[in-house]
């Protein structure tokens, strides 16, 4: 194979024409999105993907309930860790006169319209807050996952209360979530001080509230589609109740995932406790993962349309450029910086930054990545072509895509 | 049927009524910048529009501070503390500093954020001078609004502020180290509730109704308008220069294009959406067209009736008019409810 870059249309192709300059990607062949497609792209192929790692971990914690015992218990405690050394109040408009837990709604705010999840807070005070988002790309990835988001932001709640005066403790409670099919999610936090209720377990934060019939429930007309950085009315800014003001460059600043953030490290969590091995938890991700991969281009007119969505020329037939386009796409949505070694119809080589791949961070990202694109290529291409790591420099992942023979594949 | 967050709140109201009609304390820590320098008068007279250069040692004043467009970026309060010392109490210290970095130039100062070295406690209402009276070292009796002074409560070291964010005649902020925090609320609270009143805990009472009832802004209510929209603009001193002052001065002679005004909702239960909770606030229809939109919208409970502000089109409403919003009907109103 001769490592040949094919013609590509370059990057900064019309320069000079005098055209604007636009923030967006671009296909190899010349297909261009714009910033907010490519976000919207980014969040929702994530979203899949950490939809399929949580069939993984259903597998490895067969049980509900003691699956969102762990991952809440995960959650709530890593994330109030890293608000308590990595906190940063300011940054989400928490003033210091601000005591207790009530504060940390601020950062859920925030967070949500960084994720294009959309929708308006309803409520906040120093014993009650109640936030309803219409949007949330993470709606398919498993109601388990809503109620460990939740004790997240109970989590960081506390660690932020802790830097101030002392103020009421704050029980933090999805009432409705899209993941469990309302058409809203809907957080409520009330205080107990105010609002008595029996205690409940982490995993239970489905509430009910008390304040129930304090809900403003937005009508299916007056919901929105896109965050506020996305809105005119907006003026194209996310502004929260303390004018804490962020435009949408602050999303990928904030880009994580269902998977980086929770599913991944619940997984290294059920090892730890020993549900099951590394090696084990990792075969059963990448069993998932690929059989996710293959899934997406199971039918023709998905081929059909990722092609054209791609801009693939008519004369490229089934070769690896086709799914080394659409990684590109990703990459490029995920402001991952790869360098391009090969690019033929015979072999697609790139080399991609590693830490750019670990979303929030975490380490796993990039293999969990290989392997769904490696279940995708087997159907977006056909069985003859496979995807896989091959002699990674440092803090790269090298990953090639050809055809491959395996009698144990 | 949305259940109004305040009306039926007996918490928020003890609180707020305690304000109105004795005395409420309450921890109002805000951000605050020492600024110093020889310089340090003429680069504030630039970086705000008020005369600052008037400001006596002991005194306060208040003002915005304006980008190039004339729009207010931020209110605060300056406190001169010696000839070549100020105080800014802000809460967007983090904001104050970056834009005074980027327009420092040649003015000779320096300056550093203080936040962490004191907490500012509020005493608001009526009886808040007998309050302060009977703990104060010095008496406070003879200190007038907008000035400060050293003094000691207990043997703690604090300075009392005359002024507060409540609309009540008489109000004053104790700032004393965080050390001495859990000494002062010791005597504050008791002192408090033998004058009748209460503590105020509820953020929504100290930000929002106390404020809005007597015509004052939280600084969401001012974001991206100009101080003629808002009626901020009495106190602007024109004899010098100012970051925005030529767009503002523009403003002068075309005339605002927005104004704020107040409004009330007389049904108790409703739902309709202002930026106090973040986002755009609700859009405000006049014959079918978008006049302005929802700024703030609380509960007044001196008047007892939803009360808020509408950052509406110059000249299209009215004292008196009646409109919908968000199928509910309001009317317009003074900003005032007290």
């Amino acid at each position: 194979m001769s490592k040949k870059i094919d013609e590509r249309i370059p990057q900064n192709s019309g320069e000079g024409a005098y055209f604007k300059n636009y923030y967006g990607i671009q296909s190899p062949w010349n297909k261009i999105y714009s910033y907010q497609d490519a976000l919207h792209y980014a969040s929702r192929f994530e979203s899949v993907l950490s939809a399929a790692a949580t069939q993984a971990l259903r597998i490895i914690v067969p049980d509900y309930k003691e699956r969102a015992q762990l991952m809440c218990e995960e959650a709530i405690e890593r994330l109030y860790v890293t608000g308590k050394y990595y906190g940063d109040d300011d940054g989400f408009g928490i003033h210091p006169f601000m005591c207790g837990q009530y504060a940390g709604a601020l950062i859920g705010d925030k967070g949500d319209d960084a994720l294009l999840m959309c929708g308006r807070c309803q409520d906040f005070g120093t014993y009650r807050a109640e936030k309803e988002l219409d949007v949330c790309d993470w709606d398919i990835c498993g109601s388990e996952l809503c109620r460990t988001t939740t004790m997240s932001l109970q989590g960081q709640a506390k660690a932020s209360a802790e830097r101030r005066r002392k103020g009421p403790d704050i029980d933090y409670m999805m009432v409705e979530a899209k993941g469990c099919g309302d058409r809203h999610c809907r957080i409520i936090a009330e205080s107990r001080e105010k609002y008595p209720a029996p205690p409940h377990e982490l995993w239970e934060s489905f509430g009910p509230a008390v304040t129930d019939d304090m809900k403003k429930v937005t009508a299916e007309e007056d919901c929105v589609e896109e965050s506020m950085m996305f809105r005119e009315e907006c003026n194209y800014h996310f502004v929260n109740g303390t004018n804490n003001e962020t435009d949408s460059s602050n999303q990928m600043i904030n880009m994580s995932t269902g998977a980086s953030l929770y599913i991944l490290p619940a997984i290294a969590e059920t090892v730890k406790r020993g549900y099951v091995t590394r090696e084990q938890a990792d075969h059963i991700l990448k069993c998932v993962l690929e059989a996710a991969g293959k899934a997406m281009f199971g039918e023709r007119y998905a081929i059909k349309a990722c092609r054209d969505w791609l801009g693939v020329p008519q004369s490229i037939g089934e070769d690896g450029r086709v799914m080394g386009a659409l990684i590109e796409m990703l990459l490029q949505s995920l402001v991952c910086t790869y360098e391009i070694e090969a690019f033929n119809k015979e072999e697609v080589i790139y080399v991609i930054d590693r830490s750019g791949l670990e979303i929030t961070g975490t380490k796993d990202v990039p293999e969990t990545h290989v392997w769904m694109w490696n279940g995708m290529v087997k159907t977006l291409v056909n069985a003859q072509w496979s995807l896989w790591e091959e002699d990674s420099p440092a803090g790269k992942l090298r990953i090639r895509i050809a055809k491959k023979i395996d009698k144990f594949m | 049927m949305y259940k109004n967050i305040f009306k039926y709140d007996d918490m928020k109201r003890s609180e707020h009524m305690a304000v109105r009609t004795t005395v409420g304390w309450y921890f109002w820590t805000h951000q605050l910048l020492e600024i110093t320098g020889p310089d340090v008068t003429a680069f504030l007279e630039y970086m705000f529009p008020n005369n600052i250069g008037s400001l006596a040692v002991g005194r306060d004043r208040y003002t915005t501070m304006l980008n190039e467009q004339g729009e207010i970026i931020d209110d605060v309060v300056i406190m001169r503390m010696d000839e070549d010392r100020y105080w800014v109490s802000t809460l967007y210290a983090s904001k104050t500093d970056d834009w005074w970095y980027f327009h420092q130039g040649d003015y000779d100062v320096d300056w550093s954020e203080i936040t962490d070295e004191w907490e500012m406690y509020a005493v608001q209402g009526p009886r808040s001078k007998e309050v302060v009276e009977s703990l104060v070292k010095d008496s406070i009796s003879d200190l007038k609004f907008f000035a400060h002074m050293d003094t000691e409560i207990n043997g703690i070291p604090c300075m009392i502020n005359r002024g507060g964010f409540s609309g009540e005649k008489l109000g004053y902020e104790i700032y004393v180290h965080p050390e001495d925090c859990d000494a002062l609320e010791s005597v504050l609270g008791p002192a408090v509730e033998k004058a009748g009143g209460k503590q105020v805990t509820e953020f929504q009472v100290m930000a929002w109704t106390l404020p809005t009832e007597a015509n004052f802004y939280y600084m969401r209510d001012l974001a991206h308008t100009n101080p003629f929209e808002v009626g901020l603009e009495k106190n602007i001193k024109w004899d010098k220069e100012f970051i925005g002052k030529e767009a503002l001065l523009k403003v002068k002679e075309e005339g605002p294009t927005r104004e704020m005004v107040g409004f009330e909702v007389p049904e108790a239960d409703i739902y309709i959406r202002s930026k106090q909770y973040g986002g755009p606030g609700e859009a405000v229809y006049l014959e079918g067209e978008e006049v302005g939109r929802v700024s703030k919208l609380v509960y007044s409970y001196v008047r007892e009736v939803n009360n808020g502000y509408i950052l509406a089109q110059k000249g299209r409403l009215h004292i008196g008019d009646k409109i919908r919003i968000h199928g509910y009907d309001a009317v317009i109103t003074e900003k005032n409810w007290m």
